[in-house]
């Protein structure tokens, strides 16, 4: 029983993260009608940006995951100038091909400034462990899952109890129409990519202490962060919040009692009966009925 | 003064003209129709004059500013309010916050400030019992009325309605007549309208513009336009009109 608590919080908190990329990845395609293939790669750098503010520039913890937000905000920023609004007026495919371009070039950006070697985020609960249901539990973890409800929370508030997430909903909705309404329709999606690279950033803050920080580490995530909104539902953010904690529980419960081997299966699994039997997962919509 | 002064609009898609220089001067809270048969350029008109197109030719003035290039969502911020044929509510936003996106434009856009004036309009307006509703789930009519509390949310100084009559019953439209009625005498909106339904605007407007193919055919008040023969041809066939004249 201790290793099944042990497990499912685990699980709770990898899916957390799994949840805040999938997010991202809700919000931009919502916004936008963008799926963002390089969300993997967001979170990856949000990690990178908090080595490279904590471990190497060695920030105080709190300075250096404010230092590490700031700069995944002003890469939300720059990847919107810089990728988005010259191929807005592309057809969807071509800028989901960029994003797929631009994860291959933040990759090896990294990859060159940071080189090969892994390494290790710190957390500000290291060393601290809690026993819960006689299952040892890392404060980290348990901190993942209080960090990212915290955020669910903040997020719903935003968008259902402030005038600016109103009019970033009806953005999501009708562009042309919200135009025609005076929203500033730019400054609302571009607010879209920030959040989502925020988030990606707090993602991969959280994820650091858990995994090494390693240049490869945003393709998983990036499957996981898709298998998880497919599951939930893309477009609907409850989905991809149902569908993150899914995929995490899945994965360190197949982990244990499938085999470390088949550890995705469930999750990709799960993944592959939706998009046959319910393509609109368990809350929202289904991808070919978009645009 | 005039609020809205539009001189020689011409727009050509290809070798079509859609419009041929039509001129249209409105004065403050007054009460303009457009009218003509289907493909008499109306729509496109009320386009050029939001900024959804361009014109080919000729100039837009608000307020006396050219604004024949500005995009429309600086119309919007300048004064001027439009609703659809085919209203474009955002359907997953309920009617308080379909309205609320319409008052954002307003100086203050606190969420409080917002929510308040959304309220305000849609008291006035007899919508505030559906306020929390999902506007999915409103019926057609109810939707047309939320699209206008929307566009007035924003408190326009110029309300041009494309349409706001199609596919409304008639004790619909004769609510919608009475609260365009009471706007113009509380809040000297200036409005233009385009619609097919004769009776409203025969009752509303106090000067019609007719187009016909692109181009003006007649313009002047609503007993002189329903006595007008090129009107009447263009309504009604040559054939009719030399019938029955």
């Amino acid at each position: 029983m201790a290793d099944f608590i042990q497990l499912c919080v685990n699980g709770l908190a990898l899916g957390s993260v799994y949840a805040l990329a999938a997010i991202g990845f809700v919000i931009v395609y919502a916004a936008t009608g963008v799926v963002n293939f390089a969300a993997g790669q967001f979170v990856m750098l949000g990690t990178f940006a908090g080595v490279g503010m904590i471990t190497q520039g060695a920030l105080p913890l709190g300075l250096g995951y404010g230092a590490a937000l700031a700069a995944m905000a002003l890469f939300g920023v720059l990847f919107f100038v810089l990728v988005y609004l010259p191929l807005r007026k592309s057809p969807v495919v071509t800028i989901i091909i960029g994003t797929v371009a631009i994860g291959i070039v933040m990759q090896n950006a990294v990859l060159l400034s940071f080189g090969s070697w892994p390494f290790r985020l710190p957390s500000p609960l290291d060393g601290i462990m809690l026993q819960i249901g006689g299952a040892m539990i890392t404060a980290h973890a348990v901190m993942v899952v209080a960090v990212t409800a915290l955020l669910i929370g903040l997020i719903w508030l935003l968008f259902y109890r402030t005038a600016l997430g109103i009019g970033m909903r009806a953005v999501a909705q009708d562009v042309e129409a919200a135009r025609l309404m005076g929203l500033p329709v730019n400054r609302l999606l571009a607010l879209s990519w920030v959040l989502a690279a925020m988030l990606a950033g707090i993602a991969g803050l959280l994820l650091g202490p858990m995994w090494f920080a390693d240049v490869n580490m945003g393709d998983p995530i990036a499957l996981k962060a898709f298998a998880a909104t497919i599951i939930g539902g893309f477009g609907s953010l409850p989905g991809a919040i149902a569908g993150g904690l899914f995929v995490g529980l899945a994965e360190l419960l197949g982990a244990s009692y499938v085999s470390s081997a088949y550890k995705d299966l469930i999750a990709f699994g799960a993944m592959i009966l939706f998009l046959l039997v319910r393509p609109q997962g368990v809350f929202g919509e289904r991808i070919q009925d978009r645009g | 003064m005039t609020l809205l002064h539009a001189t020689g609009v011409s727009m050509r898609y290809g070798g079509l003209m859609a419009l041929s220089g039509v001129d249209l001067a409105v004065a403050p809270a007054e009460f303009v129709a457009v009218i003509g048969p289907n493909g008499a350029g109306k729509s496109t008109f009320l386009n050029v004059l939001t900024g959804l197109v361009y014109p080919t030719a000729g100039k837009v003035l608000l307020d006396g500013r050219d604004i024949t290039r500005a995009p429309p969502h600086a119309r919007i911020r300048a004064g001027l309010g439009r609703t659809f044929q085919h209203g474009r509510l955002f359907d997953r936003l309920s009617v308080l916050e379909n309205v609320m996106v319409g008052a954002a434009i307003r100086r203050d856009r606190s969420e409080a400030a917002l929510r308040d004036a959304a309220h305000a309009v849609l008291d006035r307006m007899g919508l505030a019992a559906e306020a929390d509703q999902a506007v999915g789930s409103l019926s057609y009519g109810r939707r047309r009325m939320v699209e206008l509390c929307r566009v007035l949310a924003g408190e326009p100084r110029l309300l041009l309605l494309d349409e706001p009559a199609a596919g409304l019953n008639s004790g619909e439209v004769e609510h919608l007549i009475e609260r365009l009625t009471e706007l113009r005498a509380t809040h000297r909106i200036a409005v233009v309208l385009i619609e097919h339904n004769m009776g409203m605007v025969m009752r509303l407007a106090e000067r019609i513009l007719v187009l016909n193919f692109g181009s003006r055919i007649a313009e002047g008040p609503p007993a002189q336009i329903q006595t007008d023969p090129a009107v009447l041809t263009a309504y009604l066939g040559e054939g009719y009109v030399h019938a029955g004249g």
